[in-house]
């Protein structure tokens, strides 16, 4: 059974007197431990179908399946315990929460979560260390660089122990430097931690580090390729 | 994967405070300001209850303290027609006084007269008092304007008359022109149906008891008045003081009990009538509302000061909610709760108010003590006091700090503020995750 199936999404919204179609008929089965890259130009629908995976959008139509759970059907009580337990969530920018240090931000999920602290804090800090940032845990984010921040973004989204991490745009507001040791820090984890990632992006050295390519455009699956780059 | 039972909001609620913390100082100069503006509402209320509490204290400081003490005993016919002969006997005195224990009495009888100099003549009240029970009482006899209070014997006159010393209101004094040592002649109707007369002097001029007696009262020693009256059988009024305020109730339970006791015993006239207990509440009804009055209107002037205030608290929230919605957006989608997200708006709220309540009971409690235990000062102004509502008042304005006002000043701006955080923390509980991240 796949980690995740999608069965004939569509979104449709309105934009004043106009009808949108962010998504149009998508079909999509996504296995446990796979790097999905969502690529595609700008108003493809890619942001339109992680919200959807993630519960924070609905689908006009069709159904997305975690594990047999449709998550459309979810109650908003429940959906924020999914999203809580089942999801990892790294953002394009301002992913933390500023008045907090980047320790309690990645301790934050799991208090949410309902952890002791001494655990919260020790996982915290594990994580920290795996991103590479056990320096900085007590700083910040306004004293953090921009790829740290996104760092300190995927120590939280994966301390919390999700099924799935889903990334919008990641590296977006990353140089290329960054952006590169960024996802290779997400790949890398993806198979230390046996956790799926699927992140967007329209960068395209960036979807060259995915296994697995689906190309968007106009709310409809043009391709998906796997590049065999298991490591 | 952890178990999803333990999402109960104990175990995140310290995390929400500190956030919550926090979130207050990431904008110093806003909270600040919203502070300062809670706090000035509330060290205006809490100067506006203890000017309030203190003139009522006053009042009832007045009213007890000065002439009328906690309670009265007259009988029926001397409050229905002020009766003369509606006396109660001598020995009642002492066998009150020693039957009821924690409690002083003074004697006190009336009369109506005229008085005369050799310029004028006018109607006055008459008032005797025991010179060396009524200070037990009240402190009516320290009230002194100008010269020395004496109600003894003074020395006979040229036609070697005796003479007592009297003592007069300012205003009747002002208006007979008279000064310590002028000689006064008072005329009434003696109880035996002759004309009672007497020559008196002027021993002092007392400050205004209450607009009545500053008007027409003379004040005398119950010996004068008996020489006068030709009355001894008794005594019109007993003012009675009560050691411990507080258990004023229990004191007149006893009184009564006793007053029964004694009429039994000794049972008085049928003309007369019966025997009345009145507290001071009875006796200054236009007081006891005001004090009952003061704290709806305490809590309208609160209400209404706090509301304005925070006004400000508001303002600040709904700018904080709306700079932060990208931030709730992810906290959203990170699995925060909506009602913990609510909750943690709710906490800034609170712990705003609770600092600014913090600050303006310490800045209110310390404006106040400046002032001292008189409070403020208006002899500068008004010399004499002033009179309000038929009482005068020393020319001074008590401040009281009451912490039961001052802890509902609190309470009520702390409810009013999270009432006020409400229309911001529903905001954040409404958003659109997708929406406001897009």
């Amino acid at each position: 059974m796949a980690l995740l199936t999608l069965e004939d999404i569509t979104k449709t919204y309105k934009q004043g007197e106009l009808l949108v179609h962010a998504l149009q008929g998508i079909h999509l089965n996504v296995e446990e431990g796979e790097f999905v890259a969502l690529v595609g130009p700008s108003g493809s629908g890619k942001t339109t179908l992680l919200n959807i995976i993630g519960g924070l959008d609905t689908p006009s139509a069709g159904t997305a399946q975690l594990q047999g759970t449709d998550i459309a059907k979810l109650k908003e009580v429940e959906r924020s315990d999914f999203r809580l337990f089942e999801l990892g969530f790294v953002f394009q920018a301002y992913n933390l929460v500023p008045v907090l240090s980047a320790l309690e931000n990645v301790e934050l999920v799991m208090v949410l979560q309902g952890l002791s602290a001494a655990e919260s804090r020790q996982r915290a800090e594990h994580y920290l260390q795996l991103v590479g940032l056990e320096k900085e845990q007590q700083r910040r984010p306004s004293a953090l660089s921009g790829g740290q921040q996104q760092r300190v973004a995927v120590a939280r989204a994966l301390a919390a122990g999700p099924r799935l991490v889903l990334a919008d745009e990641p590296t977006a507001n990353l140089d290329s430097e960054n952006a590169g040791a960024l996802l290779d820090l997400m790949h890398q984890l993806s198979h230390e931690e046996k956790t799926t990632f699927i992140f967007s992006t329209h960068d395209e050295r960036v979807m060259a580090r995915a296994e697995r390519i689906i190309t968007l455009q106009d709310g409809k699956i043009i391709s998906d390729v796997r590049t065999n780059k298991h490591d | 994967m952890h178990t999803r039972s333990q999402t109960h909001t104990s175990r995140q609620l310290p995390m929400l405070f500190f956030i919550a913390w926090r979130n207050i100082w990431r904008n110093p100069i806003r909270s600040v300001l919203t502070i300062s503006a809670l706090a000035s509402g509330l060290i205006m209320v809490v100067f506006y209850s203890a000017m309030m509490e203190g003139m009522l204290r006053q009042m009832v400081y007045q009213a007890t303290a000065i002439s009328t003490g906690h309670i009265q005993i007259h009988r029926q016919a001397y409050i229905d027609d002020q009766d003369m002969y509606a006396t109660f006997p001598w020995p009642w005195l002492d066998a009150i006084e020693r039957d009821v224990p924690g409690i002083n009495v003074a004697p006190r009888l009336y009369a109506s007269g005229l008085a005369s100099t050799t310029e004028s003549s006018t109607g006055v009240m008459l008032k005797a008092v025991d010179p060396k029970r009524e200070p037990t009482v009240t402190k009516m006899l320290t009230q002194v304007r100008s010269g020395t209070l004496n109600l003894g014997l003074a020395s006979d006159s040229a036609e070697g008359l005796p003479r007592f010393y009297v003592v007069v209101g300012a205003q009747l004094a002002k208006n007979m022109h008279l000064i310590p040592g002028s000689e006064l002649i008072l005329v009434t109707q003696a109880a035996d149906g002759s004309v009672g007369n007497g020559l008196f002097v002027v021993s002092a001029i007392l400050k205004p008891l209450s607009p009545n007696f500053d008007r027409m009262g003379v004040l005398m020693s119950i010996l004068a008045y008996q020489q006068l009256m030709v009355l001894d059988g008794g005594f019109h009024e007993l003012a009675i003081h009560v050691e411990d305020a507080e258990h004023m109730q229990a004191a007149e339970a006893l009184l009564v009990h006793n007053i029964d006791k004694r009429n039994q015993a000794q049972p008085l006239d049928d003309l007369g009538g019966k025997a009345v207990l009145r507290n001071w509440r009875t006796l200054s009804p236009m007081i006891s509302d005001m004090l009952e009055m003061s704290k709806t209107i305490n809590f309208i002037v609160g209400f209404i000061v706090i509301c304005l205030a925070s006004m400000g608290m508001l303002n600040t929230m709904l700018m904080a909610v709306h700079e932060r919605s990208h931030e709730f957006g992810i906290l959203i989608a990170i699995g925060m709760k909506r009602r913990w997200l609510l909750l943690m708006v709710m906490l800034e709220s609170l712990l705003l108010a609770l600092v600014s309540a913090l600050v303006g009971v310490i800045i209110g409690i310390s404006g106040i003590s400046a002032f001292g235990e008189r409070g403020i000062d208006l002899s500068g102004t008004m010399p004499d006091g002033y009179d309000w509502g038929g009482l005068v008042f020393e020319p001074y304005m008590q401040l009281y700090i009451d912490p039961i006002n001052i802890l509902s000043a609190c309470v009520l701006m702390v409810v009013i503020t999270l009432l006020a955080a409400v229309i911001p923390a529903w905001r954040t509980v409404r958003l659109d995750p997708a929406e406001v991240m897009r």
